[in-house]
């Protein structure tokens, strides 16, 4: 009985502490979308407005009537695409190499190419910047897209190696058996087993390079390839700061995507990134 | 299943960008004026002064001048490049690609980064398109920040600005005339429920701008004639902290809000009038029309605006910016375009759709609306304009201002110490130069 | 029929002959890992010496002849304001690192006791704290610059003034900026360290808790001797990417603060931005560069020696 009491008084705490940490975390949102909901009078009202008195989806309409606007999310989404998908491309085959060979090294190098993630791009942002215009790669997504995929390399590596260290070898070995190539093996048959794995890092690099902003911002000039992680920066100098419910609207409009993304595929994503963590 | 229907969903929005993206095939695009297979073209980057303005009416406006300027041009075509507000990066990296030989043909150069673009030979000389009658009616500190040491102009400053003192004439009747006077009426101006004054003391070259006017107000100098940072030497110091000290003072008073110490952008303080929460600010003449856009007009009838004061009446000063245009092209057909866009567009057609101060005397009689009050009053204050120093050093002297500003506005450190700070950093910065 | 025949024997024959130039090349680790080589090579490893070597020059974004001086090298170091900016990212980071796990822990905590007590409403929790995970770091900056603005109309002291209570400077002080910069880096960084901590509580071997609980202990007890030195390997994880996170962060702080007031938010990363494109030092800049990456080096290798060693050369 004392046992059960206490169970229930730690049910009550643990719904209290439950509550004032979903508060602290909805509160940003919550005002975000208040601001994007009032007229231009009622910003100033402050948080008396919290709840608008006259909704209005009219910031909306301004921020998605922009045809640049749409086309910086699908620039965003595009980058982030082929981002993640040459990713995946370059990173399976090392990290089958990591999961299915034993040479000596391995795990210095496996440290190694983990270590590249600790770099920031802001590191090699000057060098990479002459670089990138002597191989002509300015201004162009294919240039990013590569920039990108470098960047999520090891981070792609080691969650698709965990990916694949979870598919038991006998199916691969009966491939073999039946004469099919190494890479022919790798190909038909580990990477379709693994393709729940490959989709939950996919979307994983996807999400994370919706919001690279360094990259894009130093190696982009014209205005119609911006993706919108940069677009909302410079949107936001533009706007005047009595529009700041416009900005507020723009920015529910550049994060939703992710956000939705996200809740899509939530499952997916955190098994991917707690199979990571046990294993980092 | 989910994945499927995700993949559709986005496909299904893909092939609606792209539709919205492939009609509107008139002259002017987001990207480029004239047709598309026209055999000759050059870039054009450009800022918010242009096509693609996010003001509407701004946009129409060059949206018209640019669509005449190309059918007076038939076989160019114009490929548009734009600028994103953060002007310092922008430039810099232009800076970048110039030097590679990567930089746009024509493009729009920040008038305080011009002596920088001077100095690192990268602009073409225009003086053959421009008459010797043209540059000599340039206002003198105009014509002295085009020309090169050879003595040949290298861009073109087509529009300039200045910054005043705005008030509510409802709650501060009379201009302030000096730095008391402003401080009285700012603290008056509390007492009806107002924030007092606002001017900008944030991390950007705002703020460096606004205040030097209380630094060249007394006379004060930030650079000798060979470009060496002198500010923090013998007169020039007294100077500098008496000017630090009035804004000290302003914080620490209430006059101005400590908030200030935040203020990154001319625009809070449009807001903090449409919000009715201040009612004097230091801000640039181009906000005067904003003002009359945000506020409705009975509340915009309130406002007025005079010079900034100084330490007393008669010592009165103005930071004064603006825009040029220079020629990167090694192809001289591509720079005489460009000196074309900028006769034919900016100097005049441009400064008056945009309502921006005119850098020729001769402007100002041409064009009705710069004969109203307003205007009038801006080309007289620009008597005592003064530009920033166009020398390389200048950027770290104004980053090193923009810390100090905040480091004795939030009482971090005494203006004196900081002062000492900025000078060092800066004189070691002049040293690698 | 023969044509199977004489395809089976050609087969036989290239076995005979030894494996072929692809069998060998596919069956040697190395090529398999020849693109991810690549790919960080080229977009990597030679920026990353082109920065060093930069570091060694007077190069700049206006001046045109390069040269190698060790003038740069010497201004950066005795620069008085790089021992501010390094206090000001260790306060940073060091309050980012303790803030999100404390945060992330308790999070975790309450997701776990909550699903075993069946209690409604964990995966909305985590699902809320995760959403701020994604949000890109300049919107980061620019939402909580909403909040935190000074103005009369800004939503905390609003708030804050509704209720009687005399505003905060939030990004005016020196010492309360640099406190709002770590509340909104804490935002958006918790949902990592939660997920590393759940994923670790959920393989701690639950027989742990039920011998303490047999022998009498309290719940303080159970979570100082059972859950945290079971959590060591991912408290050092967590500590390692967090660290690294923060010391990168720069997106969020210029869009909120810009590195001020004064210096007070300017941290390594923010400086190294300034230095390059608003002092046009690209030399300075990648002396800065070096300093960040051997920084976040021993750093990394700091935590990594204090890893179980069971688990470091797994």
């Amino acid at each position: 009985m004392t046992l059960e009491a206490r169970e229930k008084w730690g049910d009550a705490l643990t719904y209290l502490t439950a509550i004032l940490i979903a508060a602290f975390f909805l509160t940003p949102l919550a005002w975000l979308l208040s601001l994007s909901l009032r007229t231009r009078q009622e910003v100033f009202l402050g948080a008396s407005r919290f709840i608008p008195k006259r909704p209005t989806l009219d910031n909306f309409a301004q921020i998605l009537s922009d045809p640049t606007f749409l086309l910086y999310l699908w620039n965003g989404l595009k980058l982030s695409a082929l981002g993640g998908l040459g990713c995946l491309l370059v990173a399976a085959p090392a990290a089958y190499a990591f999961s299915r060979f034993w040479f000596s090294g391995k795990s210095a190098l496996m440290m190694t190419i983990l270590a590249f993630q600790m770099i920031s791009p802001l590191v090699i942002l000057v060098p990479l910047y002459r670089y990138m215009s002597a191989l002509g790669l300015l201004n162009s997504h294919f240039g990013v897209t590569m920039v990108y995929i470098a960047v999520s390399v090891p981070m792609c590596t080691w969650l698709v190696k965990s990916a694949i260290d979870n598919i038991p070898k006998s199916l691969e070995e009966a491939a073999a058996i039946d004469g099919c190539s190494r890479f022919g093996t790798f190909w038909r048959i580990t990477l379709p087993l693994a393709a729940p794995g490959l989709a939950s890092a996919f979307i994983l690099i996807v999400i994370l390079n919706w919001s690279q902003f360094l990259i894009p911002f130093l190696l982009l000039n014209k205005d119609a390839q911006l993706p919108i992680s940069v677009a909302i920066f410079n949107f936001s100098g533009t706007s005047n700061a009595s529009t700041t419910q416009v900005l507020a609207a723009a920015c529910l409009v550049a994060v939703v995507p992710a956000i939705v993304a996200f809740l899509l595929l939530q499952r997916m994503i955190v098994g991917a990134l707690t199979a990571g963590a046990v294993k980092g | 299943m989910m994945r499927l229907r995700l993949v559709t969903a986005l496909l299904a929005s893909a092939a609606a960008l792209v539709a919205v993206t492939a009609h509107a095939d008139n002259l002017v695009t987001k990207d480029r004026v004239g047709p598309a297979d026209a055999p000759k073209s050059f870039t054009l980057r450009l800022t918010n002064d242009g096509p693609t303005s996010t003001d509407p009416v701004w946009a129409e406006g060059y949206q018209k001048l640019f669509s005449d300027f190309i059918q007076r041009h038939p076989g160019w075509r114009i490929d548009l490049e734009r600028m994103s507000d953060n002007i310092g990066q922008e430039q810099a990296r232009m800076l970048e690609q110039a030097k590679s030989g990567n930089g746009p043909d024509c493009a729009a150069v920040d008038s305080f980064v011009l002596a920088l673009f001077k100095g690192a030979n990268v602009l073409k000389p225009l003086d053959e398109y421009f008459t010797k009658e043209e540059v000599a009616d340039l206002f003198p500190f105009i014509r002295d920040g085009i020309t090169g040491p050879d003595g040949k102009i290298y861009a073109w400053w087509w529009n300039t600005d200045l910054r005043v003192l705005y008030r509510n004439k409802e709650i501060v009747p009379d201009a302030p005339k000096d730095w008391a006077g402003l401080k009285a009426a700012a603290l008056a101006s509390k007492e009806k429920g107002g924030e007092g004054v606002l001017f900008n003391g944030g991390r950007w070259e705002g703020t460096t701008f606004d205040w030097l006017a209380n630094f060249w107000a007394q006379g004060g100098k930030l650079v000798d004639d060979k470009g060496k940072p002198i500010f923090a030497e013998g007169e020039n110091r007294e100077k500098f902290l008496k000017a630090v000290n009035y804004f000290k003072d302003l914080v620490d008073s209430g006059a101005a809000p400590k908030r200030v110490a935040t203020i990154v952008n001319y625009d809070e303080f449009n807001a903090a009038a449409a919000a009715g929460t201040a009612a004097l600010f230091i801000g640039g003449n181009w906000q005067y029309g904003q003002l009359k856009n945000t506020l409705e007009p009975e509340e915009f009838a309130k406002w007025t605006f005079s010079e900034i004061p100084g330490p007393t009446a008669g010592e009165r000063s103005t930071g004064t910016g603006g825009w040029t245009f220079g020629a990167f092209s090694n192809d001289p057909e591509k720079v005489a375009m460009c000196a074309a866009v900028i006769k034919e567009i900016y100097a005049g057609p441009g400064n008056a759709l945009q309502q921006q101060l005119p850098t020729a005397a001769a402007l100002y009689g041409k064009y009705d609306i710069f004969k109203t009050p307003a205007n009038e009053t801006f080309a007289k204050a620009l008597v005592n304009g003064q530009a920033r120093p166009g020398v390389p050093i200048y950027p770290e002297i104004s980053n090193q201002i923009q810390i100090m500003m905040g480091d004795v506005l939030s009482g971090t450190k005494t203006p004196e110490a900081a002062l000492d700070a900025a000078n060092t950093a800066v004189q070691a910065a002049f040293a690698r130069l | 029929m023969p044509t199977t025949t004489a395809a089976a024997i050609g087969a036989a024959q290239r076995r005979v002959a030894g494996p072929s130039l692809a069998r060998r090349l596919e069956a040697n680790p190395f090529t398999w890992l020849v693109p991810v080589a690549v790919m960080l090579g080229v977009f990597y490893l030679y920026p990353i010496l082109d920065v060093f070597r930069l570091g060694l020059t007077n190069a700049s974004l206006v001046g045109n002849d390069e040269r190698y001086t060790l003038v740069t090298l010497r201004a950066m170091f005795e620069n008085p304001a790089l021992l501010d900016i390094l206090k000001t990212t260790f306060v940073f980071t060091f309050a980012s690192v303790i803030g999100q796990q404390v945060l992330g822990l308790a999070i975790a905590l309450i997701v776990m006791r909550g699903e075993r007590r069946k209690l409604k409403g964990m995966v909305a929790l985590r699902t809320l704290v995760l959403i701020a995970w994604v949000i890109p770091g300049i919107a980061n900056g620019l939402i909580w610059q909403m909040l935190f603005s000074e103005a009369p109309f800004g939503a905390i002291n609003s708030v804050l003034r509704m209720i009687h209570i005399p505003p905060v400077a939030w990004l005016s002080d020196p010492n309360i900026a640099m406190l709002s910069a770590v509340i909104s880096n804490v935002w958006r960084g918790t949902a990592f360290s939660m997920i590393v901590f759940y994923a670790a509580l959920k393989a701690i071997d639950p027989t742990l808790y039920e011998a303490a609980s047999v022998d009498g202990a309290s719940g303080s007890q159970k979570l100082r001797f059972i859950t945290l030195p079971q959590l060591r390997a991912a408290i050092l994880v967590n500590s390692i990417l967090v660290t690294i996170q923060t010391l990168n962060t720069f997106d969020a702080i210029i869009s909120l603060t810009g590195g001020g007031p004064g210096r007070a938010t300017e941290v390594l990363s923010l400086f190294t931005f300034n230095t390059v494109f608003r002092n046009y030092d690209l030399a300075g800049g990648s002396v800065l560069s070096v300093l960040m990456l051997v920084i976040s080096l021993v750093l990394a290798l700091g935590y990594a020696s204090l890893l179980p060693r069971r688990e470091a050369s797994e």
